[in-house]
């Protein structure tokens, strides 16, 4: 089996991706963003691993239709289908446009003041918890 | 093969330290500022900051196999494969300068008084050989070298001195959490995290990028390869990275003379040394004990009592996921933890067990982890349509109430050495068995349902209860375990094999009970009272020639 992914092999990833991520609630389908392209690639180069099931997969979908397909992984072959639907909804949800959309910033640094008396101190919430005394049992004597 | 310090790969130390972990860095550092010539032995390499994803799109992706916390998923070469097919439980940790610190989540907990006598208060298990009190000045020390920040003052400990650095924001999951606490009258603290919330001793402040559990690429939190080495290096002290170490080696006075390993190249070496500090983690550690063995040791070094390996305790982890109507930015870190609560910590026997478990919450990540659960589900209920919803109606909007079990020794959950699975260097793999009590399973039902209450409490609209998460076995303890009594235990309260006098286990191996909090900080506090013990007697200290 080659390891090249062929435009086949993109054509069918590309109509199973959009059955699992198809345009709706207000968001792109897979195929809208391009999933079968680049972030195909840039998802297999992360995740070399995912290479071997992920080709499995999409030969044996070749020329079905991409829902029945689909359910058919689901179904005869778990890592196939987990090799396929990881890259799509990873692609996915690495796409800039995406994360917008859901309103992800992605894992961001968010700057704080250290020095800043927290708010459950200021309003009295923790106070509450200290009030009640401690909690625990001493080391017997 | 790399190695950090001049070649004296012939010489004979004065210490060999076998693992770069917590309590193996621990060792390194205040041995070589006190002159002692040290070499560490670690199977992985030192690893760059830089190649940590959690600033990059590709995160999550990278998440679920380069930085996965199950070395069998991970399947590095670095890593040892482990048996886990008769375990509830997977084991967690990495192999690399800095071990488990580099992935784990810096929850810093000390144990309460109550965990040092259980035996005393509960009439289960042991006491250990020594008292919080005892504990306290090197839980106190380690604070200060980690860098820990929180808030002194929780009320689920004795008083203690400020930490460090002030408490991390507790962001909106922390304060939404608070407030169901609050309306049940339930203890609730911020929680400790060893990341210093200012830039500290050459670290960098935490940014709550929220990644800490696939490594932290700010520099910030405490993973020992950063706290400790670069200290212990400039001491003198030197690692040789990629060194497997498949026996320690003993002479006919039964002293421990060093160790053979493999290394990167598939060379044997040995490294000799006149003392030996197994710092291997709670498998890795039975594990080599079980691999020594030798005419005068047929059953494994130091295991006279049959005892090394068994009483593994690997903290069953249990949540309660609430999602809430409103944002909560829930990626955002520490991850960390944001609060924590010992409400239901102590043993109350009316509940029908004993000992209890440590609550925190954590974020819940981005929305790619969140499909991490979908697999084998139907296709509609998963994906299509539903993907869409569900993502808007859970990501960011959910976190968890993890709940940490304290499991109690039982020799039937153990390590052996497995009879047919072998590492890239054909040693023996460990295998675990491992199963969860009656008692563990009554605390968990309690807790699951109490944990239900707080979601509610803080206005969860949904709710998901993981009874029992597979991959939870960050907390390796217990297997060669520490006590007076050489009839019932491995090593003394310092760390002294009872079986050669010259061998000492620093680790989490070494715990008599488990407790029902993150061990990390315990380690390095047990580990720092057990070196300082061995410093200050050296005259007295029986070596190798």
């Amino acid at each position: 089996m080659s390891t090249v992914l062929q435009d086949d092999d993109r054509k069918t990833f590309a109509g199973i991706a959009d059955v699992l991520i198809p345009a709706a609630e207000g968001m792109p389908a897979a195929s809208e963003i391009g999933i079968q392209g680049e972030i195909l690639d840039k998802v297999l180069g992360f995740r070399p691993d995912l290479r071997e099931n992920l080709l499995r997969g999409l030969r044996a979908a070749k020329g079905k239709e991409p829902r029945a397909a689909a359910e058919t992984l689901n179904k005869t072959d778990g890592p196939a289908f987990g090799a396929i639907s990881l890259a799509a909804s990873a692609g996915y949800y690495m796409d800039p446009k995406v994360r917008k959309l859901i309103g992800y910033p992605g894992q961001e640094n968010r700057p704080y003041n250290p020095d800043e008396t927290p708010e459950y101190v200021r309003n009295g919430m923790l106070k509450v918890v200290s009030d009640r005394g401690p909690i625990f049992k001493p080391t017997p004597k | 093969m790399a190695s950090a310090g001049s070649d004296r790969r012939s010489e004979s130390a004065d210490v060999l330290i076998i693992g770069a972990g917590a309590s193996g860095s621990v060792a390194a550092k205040h041995l070589s500022e006190n002159g002692f010539k040290v070499v560490c032995l670690d199977q992985g390499p030192w690893v760059d900051n830089k190649e940590f994803a959690g600033a990059r799109p590709e995160w999550e992706l990278m998440a679920q196999k380069r930085w996965h916390p199950n070395p069998n998923v991970r399947d590095l070469e670095n890593d040892y494969p482990v048996d886990v097919s008769e375990s509830d439980v997977n084991p967690l940790m990495y192999n690399a300068v800095g071990g488990s610190t580099i992935l784990w989540a810096a929850h810093w907990q000390r144990f309460m008084p109550s965990d040092f006598r259980v035996k005393t208060l509960d009439g289960v298990a042991d006491d250990w050989p020594f008292t919080y009190e005892e504990l306290e000045p090197f839980y106190e020390e380690a604070e200060t070298e980690m860098g820990v920040s929180g808030l002194a003052g929780d009320p689920a400990f004795p008083p203690g001195k400020p930490l460090p650095t002030p408490p991390l924001p507790i962001g909106k999951i922390g304060m939404k959490a608070a407030e169901g606490m609050n309306k049940l009258g339930w203890h609730w603290w911020p929680g400790p995290n060893a990341m210093p919330s200012k830039p500290y001793r050459g670290r960098n402040a935490c940014v709550r990028r929220g990644t800490c559990l696939t490594g932290c690429p700010e520099g910030a939190k405490a993973s020992m390869d950063l706290v400790y080495w670069p200290t212990s290096i400039k001491n003198g002290a030197k690692m040789i990275t990629g060194a497997r170490v498949k026996e320690i080696l003993v002479n006919d006075k039964g002293l421990a003379t060093g160790a053979v390993y493999i290394d990167r190249a598939g060379r044997e070496r040995t490294q000799k040394a006149g003392i030996v500090i197994v710092c291997a983690n709670g498998i890795g550690t039975p594990r080599l004990l079980l691999l020594s063995t030798s005419k005068r040791f047929p059953n494994g070094l130091a295991n006279s009592t049959g005892l090394v390996g068994k009483r593994l305790m690997m903290h069953p982890y249990a949540a309660v996921t609430g999602v809430f109507d409103e944002p909560l930015e829930s990626w955002l870190g520490p991850a960390g933890q944001t609060i924590q609560s010992m409400q239901f910590y102590e043993t109350d026997k009316s509940r029908g067990f004993v000992r209890g478990a440590k609550w925190q919450v954590m974020p819940s990540g981005g929305p790619l982890g969140m499909r991490a659960a979908y697999g084998g589900r139907p296709l509609e209920e998963a994906w299509g349509a539903n993907l869409h919803r569900n993502t808007k109606r859970v990501f960011g909007r959910a976190f968890e109430w993890g709940i940490i079990a304290e499991d109690l020794p039982e020799e039937t959950n153990r390590v052996v050495l497995d009879p047919t699975l072998v590492d890239s260097d054909g040693i023996p793999a460990p295998k675990l068995i491992y199963k969860n009590s009656e008692n563990t399973r009554k605390l968990i039902d309690f807790h699951l349902a109490r944990a239900q209450e707080a979601m509610k409490a803080a206005g969860a609209v949904s709710m998901t209860v993981t009874p029992l998460m597979r991959d939870c076995g960050w907390h390796l303890m217990g297997t060669a375990r520490m006590g007076e009594n050489r009839e019932t235990s491995v090593v003394d309260q310092w760390g002294k094999a009872h079986d050669v006098p010259n061998l000492f286990v620093y680790d989490g191996s070494t715990f008599v009970t488990s407790s029902g909090f993150n061990p990390t900080g315990t380690i390095c506090a047990v580990a720092l009272r057990c070196v300082k013990h061995l410093i200050a007697n050296r005259r007295d200290q029986e070596i190798a020639a």
